[in-house]
């Protein structure tokens, strides 16, 4: 016997209408369930987003930017010797410098890290001293609004020192107190340099107000014969999530001093993992989250199907009687709560949108919660005002994921439909 | 004209057994029926006789434990659950004693329902179904969705749903059980009259003598097998 191709999408689909509107409060109430859902998603995930970029921004600006280039093995030995020589410089700027690249940077940076020992008349600290241009550091960090006593470092500073909070405590330093920095210079041989404090900084992370001394760029390279050279240039963007691309880029213009073994390129997922799994860890205790939600909406969806397909047994006898194959009249069902799901999640997302534009000037002040005393999470002191971050894929993201769900909740009311028995379903009487 | 072409339905040594809890029940047993193109035939008998089984395995609705059976030249046991589908939307009207519209549907989409499954064009529909609701008194009761018509008006409804598509063979499962008596015998003439003037065969499961008098052929059933079969 022939088969009948034609599936019916449109007497489907208009059976499928109708039945939503039929039982208009079973849907208005499902409906309500998806839409709420999907606001609280979109706006859970753009607020997500925004926090974990802040957390980002913030760790990369003290710390390697979001793409650093340096010497392969810096990272883990820290030692002068594996440091980015003036000669290295020149190919980096150019590959910065290419228009692919450009567009995608907002700022270009360079440090000298260099552990060492710091000395006063009272005491002897480890410290961790790092050369940086003034100017551009204070563009790009706080810490010179985090000063507490004195100044933050000025380009013509020469034997100025701008010390951690602890680390002057511990040392016993006060403004215009004298102290000696020593480390390892490029001959390998122990050097030291008479400083003076010119101002006092408190980030509210203890590993760097105890140890950190900021020092000009100038002085790093007289004291220890390192000229221009530094440890690092780091790269800042606008989005961590263009990071991945412009490692790839960088990569491949500069494949040649990488290959001779003098610079490496590295994201900062790479290069600072305790902040790399702090973001993750977040994002993915937000999903479990979200499971959980989307889990008991998936179950009030089954419910108001099953419930709507066990009242239209007879129905489902019916239109199959009358021609429809039993796949056709699963496909109401099916349908049905497809689109249910699929308005639910549009309209969802468009208020979540709402909401969240309604946050994206201002953010939300979390100081309510967290007090005044600065939090501080892997390595970063958070910021208490929290602000959303539109990405547009979480849209499609939020909209696909309550589909999913929309599917998944719709399948078994479909199959109980496509599997009426025709000549039970017309035995009851209702 | 083959020998598939002379009958509408045939059946051969037909059997259908429930099984309820421990208990079996043959509800048609060993039933062969020829029924002609044109009959107007009504399957008689007590609650209980298999009139409504046999009139279900005729239409495809539920497989026979035994036997075989023929529509429209088309072997059921064959027919995929899809193929019997298809089978019913071209060859198959249903009356069903509780009228069974689509709540959903207006009454004139609930009567062009098959055809819009046959993808029959709308202007065709329309004025098929319209030419009936004319020639049953049921002008100006298109928009109405079933709830809002009466007992005999939804009869009404569900017979021109079963014949505008124009089908071979119409089922009708106590039509009348659910009707007044004036509603019945209207709804009996429509049926004769559609029955004479397009050529539908009619077959019908009652225990209603109104149908049986009015019926050509009367197969009284007993137990799930054919008592008696009269040419009236």
């Amino acid at each position: 016997m022939a088969q009948q191709t034609s599936l019916h999408i449109g007497v489907i689909l208009s059976l499928a209408l109708r039945n939503l509107k039929r039982n208009a409060r079973r849907t208005a109430l499902t409906f309500s369930a998806l839409f709420i859902g999907g606001a609280l998603l979109i706006f859970a995930l753009w607020f997500g987003d925004g926090t974990h970029e802040q957390w980002i921004d913030a760790g990369v600006r003290t710390g390697s930017g979001h793409v650093t280039i340096e010497k392969p093995g810096f990272r883990v030995s820290q030692k002068i010797a594996d440091r980015l020589v003036e000669s290295t410089h020149p190919p980096v700027m150019a590959a910065l410098a290419t228009p692919e690249i450009a567009d995608q940077v907002q700022t270009v940076f360079s440090r000298f890290n260099v552990s060492g020992l710091a000395s006063s008349a009272a005491a002897a600290r480890p410290a961790l001293i790092v050369g940086v241009d003034p100017t551009v550091e204070s563009a790009l960090t706080q810490i010179d609004d985090q000063v507490i006593d004195g100044r933050y470092l000025e380009p013509d500073d020469r034997l100025a020192a701008y010390v951690g909070v602890g680390l002057a405590d511990g040392l016993d330093l006060r403004l215009g107190s004298r102290l000696v920095l020593t480390a390892q210079d490029t001959s390998d041989d122990i050097t030291g340099q008479l400083v003076r404090v010119v101002g006092v900084f408190e980030t509210g992370i203890p590993a760097v107000d105890q140890a950190m001394i900021y020092v000009t760029h100038g002085l790093v390279g007289e004291w220890l014969g390192s000229g221009r050279d530094v440890t690092s240039i780091s790269v800042m963007v606008e989005d961590s999530y263009g990071v991945p691309r412009l490692v790839r880029q960088l990569r491949q213009l500069l494949a040649e001093p990488i290959a001779s073994g003098s610079a490496t390129v590295t994201g900062w997922t790479e290069a600072m993992p305790e902040l790399y799994a702090a973001v993750l860890v977040d994002e993915w205790g937000s999903y479990v989250i979200f499971v959980v939600l989307f889990v008991i909406i998936g179950f009030g969806i089954v419910n108001t199907v099953l419930m709507s397909v066990l009242h239209r047994h007879r129905e489902f006898g019916v239109i199959q009687a009358l021609g429809l194959t039993p796949r056709q009249t699963g496909a109401i069902v099916f349908i049905e709560g497809i689109l249910l799901t699929g308005a639910g999640a549009i309209v969802g997302v468009a208020v979540g949108g709402l909401l969240t534009w309604l946050f994206m000037r201002n953010g939300v002040d979390m100081t309510v919660l967290m007090g005044d005393t600065d939090y501080e999470f892997a390595g970063v002191v958070l910021d208490p005002i929290m602000i959303p971050l539109f990405r547009p894929a979480r849209v499609v993201q939020a909209i696909v994921s309550i589909l999913m769900i929309g599917v998944m909740a719709s399948i078994y009311p479909a199959v109980r439909a496509a599997t009426v028995d025709i000549a039970e379903s017309m035995k009851f009487d209702r | 004209m083959t020998e598939l072409d002379s009958y509408a339905v045939r059946t051969e040594s037909v059997s259908k057994t429930f099984q309820q809890e421990a208990e079996e029940i043959h509800a048609v047993r060993d039933v062969s029926l020829t029924i002609t193109p044109g009959e107007f035939t009504a399957l008689a008998g007590p609650s209980g006789s298999g009139k409504t089984t046999l009139l279900n395995l005729i239409g495809g609705l539920t497989r026979p434990t035994a036997g075989e059976i023929w529509v429209a030249g088309h072997e059921l046991s064959e027919l995929s659950n899809a193929d019997l589908a298809q089978l019913r939307l071209k060859q198959v009207g249903f009356i069903f004693q509780a009228y069974n519209l689509l709540p959903v549907l207006t009454a004139l989409e609930n009567a062009e329902f098959p055809m819009l499954l046959q993808g029959t064009a709308a202007d065709e529909r329309s004025s098929r179904v319209r030419e009936l609701f004319a020639r049953t008194g049921m002008t100006g009761l298109e928009d109405r969705k079933p709830g809002k018509l009466s007992g005999g008006q939804q009869q009404r409804v569900a017979v021109i749903r079963a014949v505008a598509s124009r089908p071979a063979l119409v089922l009708a499962d106590e039509p009348t059980a659910n009707l007044d008596s004036a509603s019945s015998e209207a709804l009996l003439e429509l049926m004769e009259e559609f029955n004479r003037t397009l050529g539908v065969t009619f077959v019908f499961a009652t225990h209603d003598a109104r149908v049986m008098e009015r019926s050509r052929r009367l197969v009284k059933m007993v137990d799930g097998a054919i008592a008696s079969d009269e040419i009236q």
